[in-house]
């Protein structure tokens, strides 16, 4: 443990939301609403300048092992999600802890869970920043500090081990600086065609500016009481046209820009993305047919549901919590397959079921002939032995927490369907869940432990479960502080 | 000073590819690493910031992965010759302007030196058994030095003493040094205990403290006898191991006419080098026998250098040597790096293939990546890795040229230690001024010089 080293990284941390925080303010001032305007800018002058103060001094080249990597992401999540929380209890739009804690939580790990009952009631820099706090937390924070500031020494990679989500974290370029500046550079694009798109299409610009800040992040923050149903169809069409695409490996469009579209067909997780997408548009287009006014209707409500609980994002058009059974439960299984490895979305990502039905089948291969040697492949490389064990552990654990989650959520006394959906939305950073926590429903009603479990499920999805627990793991900080005397006597 | 790092691709991630590495990506280039051995690159990425590729070097796909088609610098440093010849071979089939380094230590390919450059394209062969062999024998010909390193083409050396109890140096100012016993050298660095420092005249020696200077290999020979140092080459040694490294360090040892022994475990390897050296004695058995070594004379020889393949034997052989004998140490050390460890056993001198042959390709890189108008020669590092020790040679006008020394706005903790011109070496005094032409050196505590304007504030 490297105490220097944790400060530095935290304090940055800090002057970056510090910085990012003056976006909202800008758009507070447009609309006047002076006094949350002061708030917000006196919230983001403190950061920048505790930031800049704590992380005046820069540690002496250490190397960052992957237990620092986690302990540092897990706390500057924790940081930020704490200061990102003070300017709603401040103004009072949000004015107990534990709910503005959990809208924050909710934002920055991209999960879209509101206990607002009246959206439309927030002032435009809430709101703004609500959104961007998607934004912020889609690609991640600690890949924006690697992107920007110029960090010395090679173990920087398990900063972004630790942030990025996905069962294995490679780089496009050699460098981990270059290749958090070219993530950065793709979804900002990205990000920026979606506003212009979205305003040329009849969007207002203050909608289109958090919409795409939403989508980007695969976060799912409406700015309306509704959500997405009162926008025009072909809004909904393009928001979800564009979560599909924040739910693509970037690697994909890396490729795409570096001129080998070629290698990027050939990823095999974007095509098992796109297909589960397809085939479970269809199921439910036909199975909800009967319900909704016409097949032009019920594709498109089925299409943009589809997109958004896969892409963990969480915006609505239509309360499936009414549909039938098939499509319902269609839905609870995107909940956890999420997105795909290298994207800003959650869920427990394609590329861990490819691997884990890969392994599977080698298994009753083995049982069919005892004295096969096979290795899983994908995308024509055998899969590294580690990765294969490092998955199936994910996969308990997930369950472990997630059963741990349910039944505390349970003591509650809510029905089943509300507890278990309400951990399966947390924890896969959706939103919306079933029944009392439907998307026309919010998370306003649980009591205040739920909401801290909820709070832990949240970031642990976000994390990819691994950082929080070992921040949490007393033995990670076996001689953190011994080793600065021990140093000194030499 | 921020400048383009060059995208190299090192092939090979052991010893020499490791140190090379990291050292490489401190100096901030984009580098790709192609190995056989996953587990060696999973090691290296997670503490390197590089990409690695697992594959076969020589491969013309794995190539085309690690984006040959711009890539500035291809270094081939597997455990074959063959392979690294092969691989360099390729990768200029992508892309003639790519510079290509290989590593080739087999004898019978470093005498094809030159057709190997010319033929294949190859800029720069490297030999590490052959480089570490040299820097060996110029301390069995100057006995009473740590270290000795040279530049301009041997015409200059930087030499490093330790000042014995009871010298005359001991209590002298740098000043005094300079006025009452010889002008001809210059101090580049003390090292006195883990301090090190690049000192003005003021500065007071002690017993005890390293010193590095430059000088001639003349007024070298003067100045040691005046401080009552030895300068005699050594007359005999006696080398534990028989490797490639031994071969070339006995071959020239015997042509310089010192009486060499040779000890060696492997029969056919002992008649191979009985082909090769006929004037060298060759005796066969365990060189960690302490009554073999005995016979060997350990008592009796000049020097002992310890050879074998591995370190721990020769470390022992060194602390052996120390212990029975009055004879010069020299130990090569090819991969264990407890760099402190190995400071405070007192081997005497050490000698590291690997760092020798990372050296070597630094200096290329940041050749590479200098303008035009001067060139990085030669880069030593110094002291721990603390300064860095780099020849620069001067092709163009530029601000640091036709300027009297003392007028040069110079960065601190650096010292320019000599000019070379015509041939003839110059140690500079405020006066004295850079042409065009020169070849001049600086000693420096600020790493990453790529060209000679860089010592300017």
């Amino acid at each position: 443990m490297k105490i220097r080293l944790q400060i530095y990284i935290l304090g940055k941390v800090m002057a970056i939301e510090g910085l990012l925080m003056l976006l909202p303010v800008i758009c507070g001032l447009i609309y006047g609403e002076l006094r949350n305007s002061v708030i917000y800018a006196l919230f983001a002058i403190f950061y920048i300048a505790i930031g800049i103060l704590i992380s005046f001094k820069k540690p002496e080249k250490v190397t960052i092992y992957l237990k620092d990597g986690c302990i540092a992401t897990a706390l500057s999540w924790i940081v930020l999600s704490v200061c990102g929380c003070l300017p709603f209890i401040v103004t009072g739009e949000i004015p107990e802890f534990t709910n503005a804690l959990f809208e924050t939580v909710s934002g920055f790990t991209t999960t879209g869970a509101s206990i607002l009952t009246n959206v439309e009631a927030m002032s435009h820099i809430s709101l703004m920043w609500r959104s961007l706090t998607h934004w912020i937390g889609g690609m991640g924070v600690l890949v924006f500090l690697l992107a920007v500031v110029p960090m010395s020494g090679g173990s920087n990679m398990n900063l972004m081990k630790a942030e990025s989500p996905g069962p294995s974290v490679g780089k496009f370029v050699p460098k981990v600086r270059t290749t958090a500046k070219a993530l950065y550079l793709i979804y900002l694009a990205l990000t920026v065609i979606e506003i212009i798109v979205l305003f040329a299409a009849g969007m207002p610009l203050f909608d289109s500016i958090c919409s795409a800040f939403g989508t980007a992040g695969t976060g799912g923050f409406g700015i309306r009481n509704d959500s997405f149903a009162s926008y025009a169809p072909h809004i909904q069409w393009i928001v979800a046209v564009f979560m599909i695409m924040f739910g693509v490996n970037f690697n994909f469009y890396y490729l795409l820009v570096a001129k080998q579209p070629g290698k990027a067909m050939k990823l095999s997780e974007v095509k098992v993305y796109l297909a589960i997408i397809l085939i479970s548009t269809v199921t439910i287009t036909i199975n909800v047919m009967s319900v909704m006014g016409g097949s032009a209707e019920a594709a498109r409500h089925a299409f943009f549901q589809v997109a958004t609980v896969i892409t963990t994002t969480g915006f609505a058009t239509a309360d499936f919590d009414k549909w039938p059974a098939l499509s319902k439960f269609i839905m609870v299984v995107l909940m956890f397959v999420g997105a795909c490895a290298g994207s800003t979305g959650g869920g427990i990502k394609v590329s861990r079921f490819q691997i884990r039905a890969k392994t599977i089948a080698r298994e009753i291969n083995s049982y069919i002939n005892p004295r096969s040697v096979k290795k899983v492949q994908i995308d024509g490389k055998a899969i590294d032995p580690e990765l294969e064990r490092s998955v199936s552990v994910y996969f308990f654990v997930f369950l472990l927490i997630f059963t741990a989650s349910a039944a505390i959520v349970s003591l509650e006394g809510h029905d089943l369907v509300t507890t278990f959906t309400s951990v399966a939305a947390t924890i896969n950073n959706i939103g919306p869940g079933l029944s009392m926590v439907g998307p026309t429903s919010n998370y306003a009603f649980l009591n205040g432990l739920s909401k801290w479990v909820l709070i832990f499920d949240m970031l642990a999805g976000r994390l990819e479960l691994f950082p929080l627990i070992i921040f949490l793991t007393p033995m990670a900080y076996k001689g953190a502080f011994k080793g600065i005397h021990a140093k000194k006597q030499n | 000073m921020a400048k383009r790092g060059l995208r190299i691709i090192v092939v090979g991630a052991g010893k020499v590819g490791d140190t090379l590495v990291n050292r490489l990506a401190d100096e901030g280039h984009n580098l790709v690493i192609i190995d056989k051995n996953e587990e060696r690159l999973t090691q290296l990425a997670n503490l390197c910031d590089c990409m690695c590729i697992s594959g076969n070097g020589a491969s013309h796909e794995t190539l085309e992965e690690a984006g040959i088609t711009e890539t500035d610098l291809f270094i081939a440093v597997t455990e074959s010759d063959e392979l690294n010849l092969l691989c360099c071979t390729i990768a200029r089939q992508f892309n003639r302007k790519l510079s290509t380094i290989a590593r080739v230590r087999n004898p019978d390919y470093i005498s094809e030196v030159n057709y190997l450059r010319s033929k294949l394209g190859i800029e720069m062969i490297i030999n590490p058994e052959y480089e570490a062999a040299v820097e060996a024998s110029r301390l069995l010909f100057l006995p009473a030095a740590i270290s000795v390193n040279s530049f301009a083409h041997g015409q200059a050396e930087l030499v490093k003493i330790q000042i014995p109890e009871g010298n005359v140096l001991d209590g002298k100012t740098i000043a005094y040094l300079g006025q009452n016993i010889t002008n001809d050298i210059l101090i580049a660095g003390v090292e006195r205990g883990s301090d090190f420092t690049i000192p003005n005249g003021s500065f007071e020696l002690k017993s005890g403290d390293v010193i590095s200077y430059i000088s001639t290999r003349k007024s070298n020979f003067n100045f040691l006898k005046s401080i009552g140092f030895n300068t005699r080459s050594v007359r005999s040694s006696l080398i534990v191991g028989g490797g490639t490294c031994a071969y070339y360090l006995a071959d020239l040892l015997i042509k310089s006419g010192i009486d060499v022994t040779i000890v060696e475990k492997d029969n056919a390897r002992c008649e191979k080098l009985c082909d090769l050296l006929p004037k060298a004695t060759i005796l066969k058995g365990d060189g960690t026998n302490e009554a073999l070594l005995e016979e060997a004379g350990i008592h009796d020889v000049d020097s002992v250098v310890a050879l074998t393949g591995l370190d721990e034997e020769n470390i022992m052989l060194a602390l052996h040597t120390k212990a029975v004998s009055n004879a010069k140490a020299i130990t090569k050390i090819n991969k264990i790096t407890f760099t402190e460890a190995i400071e405070s056993l007192n081997l005497g001198s050490v000698v590291y293939p690997k760092y020798i042959t990372a050296e070597r390709i630094i200096s290329t890189a940041r050749s590479r990546q200098a303008k035009i108008g001067s060139n990085l020669e030669v880069m030593y590092s110094l002291f721990a890795d603390r300064a860095e020790a780099c020849e620069f040679k001067v092709k163009e006008v530029s601000r640091v040229t036709g300027v009297m020394l003392k007028d040069l706005n110079l960065k601190p903790g650096l010292i320019i230690s000599f000019i070379s011109r015509d041939g003839k070496i110059i140690i500079p005094t405020g006066s004295d001024q850079i042409n065009v032409g020169d070849n001049v050196m600086v000693v420096t505590m600020n790493k990453g010089f790529t060209e000679l304007t860089d010592i300017l504030r």
